[in-house]
C-alpha cells in the first residue's frame, strides 16, 4: 500500500467547501421554485372517497371483534357483495392510471413542473461539477472502508489502488445530493424538506391504482374471522371489580 | 382527542395567563393546535394581545392567524362586533381570499342570517366540493335552525364521502339519539367503536342505546358492553356499573320461566352493586340510603 496521499488544503477551500455550499444553495432555491411554481390542485372527489373507504374497510377489518357477530355480518356484505358492494370496482370502469394522465392535462402539467424543478439543476449542477471538478480527489474519510464502496466514493476516477476512503470529487457532489436532508429540514422547517430520493420514490410511485387497493382490501375482508371479543369481557370485568372490592 | 398531558399542559399555561403570568400567544397557540372551545378564554387573551400594538406586530404574520382565531372565538361567544372588526382588517390585506370568505360567511350564520349564509355556503362548495369545514358548517346551520332532519340529512351527505370522520359519525349519533331513532344511532355507534376501539365513552353510549331498544338479545349484548365499559375504565365507571344491574334485572324479567341464566352473571351483578356501594360510601355518603333502595328494588324485581 503506497504512503498516505497528502491532500492539498487549496482542495478543500477551493473544491470541499464550495460544492458543498453550492449544494444547500440550491436546495434552497429550489424549494422557493417549487414553491412558487406549485399550484393548489383540487383533489379528485372519487380519490378521496376511495381513500376514506379504505380506511373504514381497514377499521372494520381490524376492530372486527368489538361489534356483534350480526353487525359484522351486515357490514361486510355492505362493503363486499358482489352486486354493488363498495368495495367492488366493476370490470369495465378499471382505468388505466396512465391514461388518466394523458386525459388530465393538468397532471401531466404538474408533473412536468416538479420534473423541471428537479431535472434542470441536477443537470446543471452535475455538468459544472463534471467540468470544473472532474476526476480530482476531495476528501479522505477517516475511516477505511471495503472495495465495495468503491464505485460509491470514488466514482470518476478509475485508479484501483488508491485506498477506499478517498472520496472523489463527483462522489461528494453525490453524497451531498442525497445526504442532506437533514440540513433541509432543519433550514426550511420539518415538512418541506424533501430530498431527491423521496421524489425518486413518489415518481416510480405514480402509476398507482386505487381499484386495486380496493380489490385488496375486499380480499382481505373477506378472509376475516368474526370472534366476538366481548362475551370475555364479562369475565374480565368480574375480574376487575374483584380486585376492586377487595 | 386531546391527550392527558396536553391537557395539562394547556390547563396549566391557562392558569398561568389567567394569573397574569404571560405566555398568552403559548397558550392561543396550543389551543388552535389542539383544536379545543374554550372560545370566552381566546377572546379574552387574544383580544389582549391584538389591541397591545407592540405584542401585536411581534407576532408577525402570524397576526393574522390570530385575527381568525379570534374571531371564530367571538362569534362562539356572540361578541359579533368583535368579530366584524376582526374580519373586516382580515378583508382589507386579503381582498381575494376565500378562507375570509368562510369567516364571512360565518359571521352572517352567526347573525342568523340563514338564507344568505346558505347562499354564501353553497357557492363555496360549488367551487370546492370537498371543503370539509363548509360541509359541517352546514350542518351545524341545519341544527341551528331546528332542521334536524335536514342536519341528518346534510351529515349523511358528508359522510358518504368523508366516511372514516369519527366526529361526523358522533354527531349523527347523537341526532339520532336526540330523536329516539336509537336503531339507526346504534350503527353509529358501532361505526365509532371500530374506529376508536378502545375508548369506552363509545362503549357505553352503544350499551345505553341497546338496553333503551330492549329485547332480550339486546339486553344481553348492552350487558356485555357495559363489563367492556368497566374492563375499560378499571371499574370506575358509575354508569356502567348501573347498567350493569339494570340490565341483569331486565334479563331476569324477560327470561323469567326460561330456563335460567349462569350464574356468572349475577355474581357481575352483585360484583357490580358492591362497587357501586363501596364508591357512594366513599363519596357521597348521605346519598347511600337511596342507592341501597334503588339496588333493593332492581334485585326484587329479577
Amino acid at each position: 500500500m503506497a504512503a498516505d496521499l497528502v491532500l492539498d488544503t487549496a482542495i478543500r477551500d477551493w473544491v470541499l467547501i464550495p460544492l458543498s455550499v453550492v449544494m444547500v444553495l440550491i436546495g434552497v432555491l429550489r424549494y422557493f421554485v417549487s414553491k412558487l411554481m406549485r399550484s393548489n390542485q383540487v383533489p379528485d372527489a372519487k380519490i378521496i372517497k376511495e381513500g376514506q373507504l379504505i380506511i373504514r374497510a381497514r377499521n372494520l377489518r381490524a376492530a372486527a371483534n368489538f361489534i356483534p357477530p350480526k353487525s359484522f355480518r351486515a357490514r361486510r356484505f355492505y362493503f363486499s357483495n358482489e352486486e354493488n358492494g363498495l368495495l367492488i370496482v366493476p370490470k369495465g370502469q378499471v382505468q388505466n392510471a396512465q391514461a388518466q394522465m394523458f386525459s388530465d392535462p393538468n397532471m401531466a402539467m404538474d408533473m412536468m413542473k416538479k420534473n423541471l424543478s428537479m431535472i434542470i439543476p441536477q443537470t446543471l449542477t452535475f455538468a459544472w461539477v463534471n467540468f470544473f471538478f472532474s476526476g480530482f480527489v476531495a476528501a479522505k474519510i477517516p475511516f477505511p472502508l471495503t472495495q465495495r464502496f468503491r464505485s460509491m466514493l470514488q466514482n470518476g476516477i478509475d485508479l484501483s489502488t488508491v485506498d477506499v476512503s478517498y472520496v472523489s470529487s463527483r462522489s461528494w457532489y453525490f453524497l451531498n445530493l442525497f445526504g442532506l436532508r437533514g440540513l433541509f429540514s432543519l433550514i426550511l422547517g420539518e415538512e418541506n424538506a424533501m430530498d431527491d430520493t423521496q421524489r425518486m420514490m413518489q415518481m416510480s410511485g405514480f402509476g398507482f391504482d386505487p381499484s386495486k387497493s380496493l380489490g385488496a382490501e375486499k380480499d382481505s375482508l373477506d378472509i376475516v374471522q368474526h370472534d366476538w371479543a366481548l362475551p370475555k369481557f364479562e369475565h374480565r370485568a368480574e375480574a376487575v371489580l374483584k380486585k376492586l372490592a377487595i | 382527542m386531546v391527550s392527558k398531558t396536553e391537557e395539562t399542559q394547556l390547563n396549566r399555561l391557562e392558569n398561568q395567563v389567567d394569573n397574569g403570568g404571560g405566555g398568552a400567544w403559548e397558550y392561543l397557540c396550543l389551543v388552535r393546535k389542539l383544536k379545543v372551545r374554550r372560545s370566552e378564554k381566546v377572546l379574552k387573551h387574544g383580544l389582549s394581545i391584538l389591541n397591545d400594538i407592540k405584542k401585536r406586530s411581534s407576532l408577525g404574520p402570524d397576526e393574522w392567524t390570530l385575527y381568525e382565531q379570534v374571531a371564530i372565538a367571538a362569534m362562539d361567544c356572540q361578541c359579533l362586533d368583535v368579530a366584524k372588526d376582526c374580519i373586516r382588517l382580515l378583508r382589507k390585506s386579503f381582498p381575494e381570499s376565500k378562507r375570509v370568505g368562510r369567516l364571512e360567511a360565518m359571521l352572517l350564520e352567526a347573525k342568523g342570517a340563514w338564507a344568505e349564509a346558505e347562499k354564501a355556503y353553497s357557492s363555496f362548495l360549488e367551487e370546492n366540493p370537498l371543503d370539509q369545514v363548509i360541509h359541517k358548517r352546514r350542518v351545524a346551520m341545519a341544527k341551528a335552525q331546528g332542521n334536524i332532519s335536514g342536519a341528518i340529512e346534510w351529515l349523511n351527505k358528508y359522510l358518504e364521502i368523508f366516511m372514516a370522520d369519527h366526529d361526523a359519525w358522533r354527531e349523527l349519533a347523537e341526532i339520532y339519539v336526540s330523536l329516539q331513532m336509537y336503531k339507526q344511532a346504534a350503527f353509529c355507534y358501532e361505526e365509532l367503536i371500530l374506529s376508536q376501539p378502545t375508548v369506552p365513552l363509545h362503549h357505553l353510549a352503544y350499551a345505553d342505546v341497546l338496553y333503551t331498544l330492549g329485547g332480550l338479545e339486546n339486553l344481553q349484548t348492552a350487558k356485555k358492553y357495559y363489563a367492556s365499559v368497566i374492563d375499560l375504565t378499571g371499574g370506575k365507571n358509575i354508569r356502567a356499573l348501573f347498567g350493569i344491574n339494570l340490565c341483569t334485572s331486565a334479563i331476569g324479567q324477560l327470561a323469567k320461566g326460561r330456563n335460567k341464566e349462569d350464574k356468572e352473571s349475577s355474581e357481575l351483578q352483585s360484583l357490580a352493586a358492591t362497587a357501586l356501594e363501596k364508591d357512594y360510601k366513599q363519596r357521597a355518603p348521605d346519598k347511600l340510603s337511596l342507592l341501597t333502595t334503588a339496588l333493593k328494588s332492581l334485585k326484587v324485581s329479577s
